[in-house]
C-alpha cells in the first residue's frame, strides 16, 4: 500500500527531525548493554565451570572407599558416557639412598578427562598421558629420595623406572602443608605394587564425562552406599564465591544501566509527546482518524525497535568483544557459544521497558483534541494504558524475584528518590534565605517558584549521579577486597620442616637477604580426639564424608598473639590452657566458646578450652591454622617451624642460596601459582573497570539528556526575556547560577544517598567490609557541574538566539 | 435560491472556567449558501474562533444544531466528524501549522494521504501544480524551517486547496504576517477560491479583507448580526 510507504518514510523523518531519536538511542543502549553483558556473563560462567571441571579432572566424579561397582561403570558406558578410573593409596617408596611416604595415583591412559596433565621427561617435551609401565613423580620426591629421572625405585613390591617429573596435574588441592608427594603409575601396574590388599586403605575414583542430562540421570539412578559420594563442580569453593560476587556485580550493573537508559527513554518520550501534540491536533483537524494516527505512531515505534535492535545487537557484540580483550589469557581460545539467549533477553528487556515508556505517552498523544489548532485546551485523556506497567514489573519479579541485591537497590532507590527530592529542596530553600548576588538570587527564586518541577529535576539528577557513583564504588570496593586477598606483597615462598635449632639462624638469614617474611610458627602434628569428653570417633561429624579434620593429623601451632590478619569473630584471646579455633571448622564440629577440647600429639594427650573463634582467609597464602594454642599448652611438645616470605622473580638466586644453606628445610615455591592468580585478578579487574566505565558513561549520557531537555523546555521563557530586553549576559548568568546550584546540591545529595546504599549493599549484599568514600563527596558535585557545563554550552547559543 | 451548505440553528456554547460557567455564544442562527464567502468579525475574545471551531466540527456546541452539506454534525462522534473534515473541509490557520518534519511538497500532499488517495504520482502532480500557483515552484523539498512566514502560509494555502474542499475555514490567516505579505496571501486565497468555487468562511480583524467577502457576520456579546 502506498500510504504505508509514505508513512514509513515520514516516520523515519519524524524520528530524526522530530526529536524522537534519543528514544532510539536509549533503546539501542539498553539492547547493546544487555547483549554485551549477558553474552559476557554467559561466556565467563561457562569458562568458569569448565575450569571447575578441570580441577575435578572430569565433569563428574564418583568417590568410594571400595572398588568401583562394575554395574556403575557398565551403566555409564551404556549411556554413552566416557569413564576413567583411578585408585590412590599411600605407601612407602624406596630409592637406593632413601625412603619416603608417597601418594600413589594409578590412572588410565585417558586420564584426565578434563583439565591438563603435564609430564616432562628429560627431553623436556610435555607428555599428556600415563602409559603402562611408566612412573612419573613430583619434583619434590626426586630430591627427597635423592633420585634422578632414569633411576629405578621401589613402590611397594613393584620396581619401576622413573620416566620423569609431574609439572602440572589436575585435582591439585592447594595445601602447602600437604607434604606427602605424589606419583603416577598406570592402572595396569597397580597389582604389581601389592599395595591393594584386604585392609589396605585404597580410595577409588571414577571420572565421568558427558552431557549434563545423562550425568544427572546416572546420579539419580544410582543408590549411594556407605563410603561412596558424588563430586561435581557445584561444590562451593572460594573461587566460586568470588565469581558469584563478580556475577552479582555484573547483573547489578546491567540493572543500573538499564534503569538509567529507561529513565532517558521515558523522559525523551514524554518530551516528544509534549512536542507532538500540536501535530496530532493538526492531523486530526485535517481529518485523520484515530486508526490512521495509531498506524502512524506504531510505524514509528516499530521502526525504532527494529533499528535499535539491529544497531544495539551489533554494538553489543562489539562491546562484548572489547570487554573480553583484557580477559584473553583467562578465556580459552575457542569460546563456548552462547546461542540466541542474550538476544532474546535483550529484546525482552527492550520490550518490557520500551513498550510502556513509549506507548503510555503515545496513546495519550492520541487524545490531543483537534480544536487545539484554534484554541489551546486542556487535554481530556480518555484512558491511560497504565496496565502496560505490569510488563516491567512482572519481568522484574520473575527474573530478580530472589535476588536480594536487586531489590535492595530498587527499594533503596525508590525511598531515596523521595528523600532526596525533599532534602535537596530543603537545601535550596535554606540557600534562598541567605544573601546572594543578583544572578544567584534570581536563580534561587526561580527554582523555588516551581517547586514540583525543581524537585523532579533535582531528584532525577541526584538519582542518576548516585547510580553512577554506585556502579563505580561497588566495583572499587569489590576489587579492593579481592586485591587484599592476594596483596602484591603476599608471601609466595614457604619454608617448612625447620628444626628448632635452625630456626633462629634461618630467620636471620631471610632477614639478611631482605626478603619480607611472616612470623615463624611452630608446627606440631596431631589430631583432635574429644570434644567436651565425647570421643570424636563416636561423633556424628565423623561419619560425614565432607568433614575430614577428625580423621587425619593436622597442624597445630601456638602463639603469644593471634595473627593480625585473622579476625576474631567471637571470644577473646586470653587465659591459659586455651585454644582459638577457625570459624568454619567450629561450626562443622559444633564447637562453641568455652568448650573443652582434647588433642593427641605423639600419643601425648592434652586439653584446652576454646577462648576465641577466628575468621581465616585460606586463600590469602599467609600462614594459617585451624587451632592456635596458648603457649603453655603445646610449647614443650616436639615441633618443627615454618615461615613464609616474599621473593620477587629476580630474587630467585637468593631463594636458591637459602635452599643450599639449609638443605633439610623444605621450600615450597608458590611464585608461579601466585603470579597466575594475581594476573587473573588483574584481568578481571580490567574488565570490570571497563564495565563500570560503561555504566558511568550511560549515566552521564542520561544526565546530559535530562539537562538538555530541561533547558530546551525553557526556550520559550528565555525568548520572552530576550524580547523584553534582558541582556544575553544576564540570562546566561542566571542560567549558570540556577543549573550550577542544581548540580552542586544534586551532587551532594547523591553522595549521601550513594554512601547509604553502598553501605547496605556491601554489608548485607556482598558481605564485605565497607568504609566512607570522601573523594566521592568532592567528585560527584564536580562531575555534576561539569556535565551541566557541557550541556549548557551545547544549547546556550540556540537558547539565546533572538526571535525571527 | 442556491443551496444552503452550512446551517446553524440557535447554537450556544458555554465553558466551565475557574468554576464559573462562561457563556461564549448565546444562541446563534444563520445559513451560508454554497459558493458564498463569509467574513466573521468581532472584538478580540468575542467568540469568533469558538464559532468557527463549531462550524468546522472541531468542537461540539452546548446546544443547538449545526448541519454541513445536509448532514447534522452536532450529533456526530469524533471519528465521523474527522471523516467529514477530511472529505469536505479545508483549513488555513493563523500560525500556519505545517508539519516540521515534512517538506513543502509532502505537507501539501498530506491531506490527500489522510483521505486515502494513494496514487503518489497524481498526488505529487496536484501538489506541484498548486505550489506553482502560490509561487513556490522549486521550493518543494524545503522544510518549513527553511521558509519565511509568508511562504509557510502559502504552502498552507496549497495544502488547504489540494483536496478541492467544499468549504474552507480560515482563522485570521494573515494575523501573523506583515501587511505586504498578507496582501499577497489574500490575493492568492481569493483567486483559488474563485477557481474552485469553494465556500469560504474566514475570521478576520481586517476590514479590507472583510470587504472582499460577500457577507460579513459580526459577533458581539454572544450574539450574531449580519452586517449590512
Ligand atoms: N475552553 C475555554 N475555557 C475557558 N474560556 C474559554 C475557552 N475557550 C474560549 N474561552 C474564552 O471565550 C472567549 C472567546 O474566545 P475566542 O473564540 O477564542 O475569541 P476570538 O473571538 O478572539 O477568537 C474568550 O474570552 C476566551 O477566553
Ligand atoms: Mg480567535
Amino acid at each position: 500500500m502506498k500510504t504505508n510507504k509514505m508513512i514509513v518514510s515520514w516516520s523515519w523523518r519524524e524520528i530524526w527531525f522530530g526529536q524522537l531519536w534519543p528514544v532510539m538511542v536509549a533503546l539501542t543502549l539498553i539492547i547493546a548493554c544487555v547483549v554485551a553483558l549477558s553474552t559476557l556473563a554467559l561466556r565467563v560462567e561457562k569458562v568458569m565451570s569448565n575450569q571447575g571441571r578441570a580441577l575435578l579432572a572430569a565433569d563428574l566424579v564418583f568417590r568410594s572407599s571400595n572398588p568401583i561397582p562394575t554395574t556403575l561403570i557398565e551403566q555409564a558406558e551404556q549411556a554413552g558416557l566416557t569413564v576413567s578410573s583411578q585408585s590412590r593409596f599411600q605407601t612407602m617408596a624406596f630409592s637406593d639412598a632413601n625412603m619416603q611416604l608417597v601418594t600413589v595415583k594409578s590412572v588410565e591412559s585417558n586420564y584426565p578427562l578434563r583439565g591438563e596433565l603435564d609430564l616432562r621427561s628429560t627431553t623436556g617435551q610435555p607428555i599428556r598421558e600415563v602409559k603402562p609401565g611408566e612412573l612419573w613423580v613430583s619434583e619434590r620426591l626426586l630430591s627427597l629420595l635423592d633420585a634422578n629421572t632414569g633411576d629405578t625405585i621401589a613402590i611397594g613390591d613393584a620396581e619401576l623406572k622413573i620416566n620423569g617429573v609431574i609439572k602440572y596435574e589436575p585435582e591439585l588441592a592447594y595445601n602447602p602443608f600437604n607434604s606427602i608427594p605424589n606419583l603416577f603409575i598406570h592402572g595396569s601396574d597397580l597389582d604389581k605394587t601389592g599395595a591393594v590388599q584386604v585392609g589396605s586403605r585404597v580410595r577409588y575414583r571414577l571420572f565421568i564425562n558427558g552431557d549434563l542430562q545423562t550425568l544427572a540421570n546416572l546420579q539419580a539412578n544410582y543408590e549411594l552406599q556407605a563410603g561412596e559420594s558424588w563430586v561435581d563442580q557445584n561444590k562451593e569453593s572460594r573461587a566460586a564465591r568470588l565469581m558469584d560476587k563478580a556475577k552479582q556485580y555484573l547483573s547489578l550493573t546491567i540493572l543500573m544501566v538499564i534503569l538509567m537508559a529507561a529513565v532517558t527513554l521515558i523522559l525523551t518520550c514524554l518530551h516528544y509527546a509534549r512536542n507532538r501534540s500540536e501535530t496530532v491536533s493538526m492531523l486530526k483537524s485535517m481529518g485523520a482518524s484515530r486508526a490512521w494516527l495509531r498506524l502512524w505512531l506504531s510505524t514509528q515505534v516499530l521502526i525504532m525497535f527494529v533499528v535499535a535492535f539491529v544497531a544495539g545487537s551489533s554494538l553489543g557484540l562489539l562491546l562484548e568483544y572489547l570487554l573480553r580483550i583484557p580477559l584473553v589469557d583467562i578465556l580459552p581460545k575457542e569460546l563456548p557459544s552462547v546461542g540466541v539467549q542474550p538476544f532474546l533477553f535483550a529484546i525482552g528487556v527492550a520490550l518490557c521497558i520500551g513498550l510502556p515508556a513509549l506507548l503510555i505517552p503515545l496513546t495519550r498523544l492520541l487524545d490531543a483534541p483537534a480544536i487545539n489548532v484554534i484554541q489551546k485546551r486542556e487535554t481530556q485523556y480518555s484512558k491511560t494504558s497504565w496496565w502496560l506497567l505490569l510488563l516491567p514489573i512482572t519481568a522484574l519479579i520473575t527474573f530478580y524475584g530472589t535476588n536480594k541485591l536487586v531489590w535492595m537497590v530498587l527499594i533503596g532507590l525508590l525511598v531515596l528518590f523521595v528523600l532526596l527530592a525533599g532534602l535537596s529542596y530543603g537545601l535550596l530553600k535554606l540557600l534562598a534565605k541567605l544573601k546572594w548576588s543578583a544572578a544567584f538570587s534570581l536563580a534561587l527564586s526561580r527554582i523555588n517558584r516551581s517547586p514540583r518541577n525543581s524537585m523532579m529535576q533535582l531528584s532525577a539528577l541526584a538519582g542518576s549521579l548516585m547510580l553512577v557513583a554506585l556502579i563505580w564504588l561497588i566495583k572499587s570496593d569489590l576489587l579492593g577486597d579481592w586485591q587484599q586477598t592476594l596483596a602484591p606483597d603476599a608471601p609466595n615462598v614457604f619454608a617448612i620442616n625447620i628444626s628448632p635449632e635452625q630456626q633462629e639462624g634461618y630467620l636471620k638469614q631471610v632477614d639478611t637477604l631482605e626478603l619480607p617474611r611472616s612470623d615463624a610458627f611452630a608446627i606440631i602434628r596431631g589430631r583432635i580426639t574429644a570434644i567436651n569428653d565425647q570421643n570424636t570417633i563416636e561423633s556424628e561429624a565423623y561419619q560425614n564424608e565432607e568433614i575430614r579434620i577428625l580423621k587425619r593429623e593436622i597442624n597445630f601451632t601456638w602463639a603469644k598473639e593471634l595473627p593480625v590478619y585473622n579476625e576474631v569473630v567471637a571470644g577473646e584471646w586470653t587465659g591459659e590452657k586455651t585454644v582459638s579455633i577457625e570459624q568454619e571448622v567450629a561450626s562443622e564440629l559444633g564447637i562453641t566458646l568455652g568448650d573443652q577440647l582434647t588433642f593427641e600429639v605423639n600419643s601425648q594427650i592434652f586439653s584446652a578450652t576454646v577462648n576465641s573463634i577466628r575468621a581465616v582467609e585460606w586463600q590469602s597464602l599467609k600462614p594459617n591454622f585451624v587451632f592456635i594454642f596458648s603457649e603453655d599448652v603445646v610449647a614443650d611438645l616436639p615441633a618443627t617451624w615454618m615461615v613464609s616470605f616474599r621473593a620477587e622473580t629476580d630474587q630467585t638466586p637468593l631463594v636458591n642460596q637459602i635452599a643450599r644453606e639449609y638443605p633439610t628445610v623444605t621450600l615450597l615455591d608458590l611464585r608461579t601459582m601466585a603470579n597466575k592468580i594475581q594476573g587473573l585478578l588483574k584481568q578481571i579487574t580490567f574488565s570490570l573497570t571497563g564495565l563500570a566505565g560503561l555504566g558511568v558513561l550511560a549515566g552521564i549520557l542520561l544526565i546530559f539528556t535530562l539537562l538538555r531537555l530541561s533547558l530546551s523546555e525553557r526556550k520559550r521563557e528565555i525568548t520572552l526575556y530576550r524580547t523584553l530586553g534582558a541582556s544575553k549576559k544576564r540570562i546566561s548568568n542566571t542560567l549558570w547560577a540556577e543549573y550550577g546550584l542544581l548540580a552542586i546540591s544534586a551532587g551532594l545529595v547523591a553522595a549521601i544517598a550513594a554512601e547509604i546504599i553502598l553501605f547496605s549493599l556491601m554489608t548485607w549484599g556482598f558481605e564485605l567490609p565497607t568504609q566512607l568514600h570522601p573523594t566521592m563527596w568532592l567528585v560527584l558535585p564536580l562531575l555534576a557541574v561539569l556535565v551541566v557545563f557541557v550541556s549548557l554550552i551545547s544549547v546556550i547559543k540556540e537558547l539565546l538566539k533572538p526571535l525571527r | 435560491m442556491s443551496q444552503s451548505i452550512i446551517s446553524v440553528e440557535n447554537i450556544t456554547k458555554s465553558v466551565i472556567s475557574n468554576d464559573n460557567e462562561l457563556s461564549i455564544l448565546k444562541g446563534i442562527s444563520f445559513n451560508i449558501n454554497a459558493g458564498e464567502s463569509v467574513a466573521i468579525m468581532g472584538t478580540s475574545g468575542a467568540g469568533k474562533s469558538t464559532l468557527m471551531s463549531l462550524l468546522a466540527g472541531l468542537d461540539q456546541p452546548t446546544s443547538g444544531k449545526i448541519s454541513i452539506l445536509g448532514e447534522t454534525i452536532s450529533t456526530m462522534d469524533d471519528e465521523q466528524r474527522a471523516k467529514m473534515r477530511s472529505e469536505s473541509i479545508g483549513f488555513v490557520f493563523q500560525n500556519f501549522l505545517l508539519i516540521p518534519s515534512l517538506n513543502a511538497l509532502q505537507n501539501v500532499t498530506l491531506p490527500m494521504v489522510l483521505r486515502g488517495n494513494e496514487d503518489e504520482n497524481s498526488n505529487n502532480e496536484k501538489a506541484k501544480a498548486l505550489l506553482k500557483e502560490v509561487g513556490l515552484a522549486g521550493r518543494e523539498t524545503h522544510l518549513p524551517t527553511q521558509l519565511s512566514g509568508g511562504e509557510q502560509q502559502r504552502v498552507a494555502l496549497a495544502r488547504a486547496f489540494v483536496t478541492r474542499p467544499k468549504i474552507l475555514f480560515a482563522d485570521e490567516p494573515t494575523g501573523n504576517l506583515d501587511q505586504k505579505t498578507a496582501q499577497h496571501v489574500i490575493e492568492l486565497l481569493f483567486a483559488m477560491n474563485k477557481e474552485q468555487g469553494t465556500t469560504l468562511v474566514l475570521v478576520t480583524h481586517d476590514p479590507n479583507l472583510a470587504k472582499r467577502c460577500q457577507r460579513t457576520l459580526i459577533i458581539n456579546d454572544g450574539q450574531c448580526q449580519e452586517s449590512a
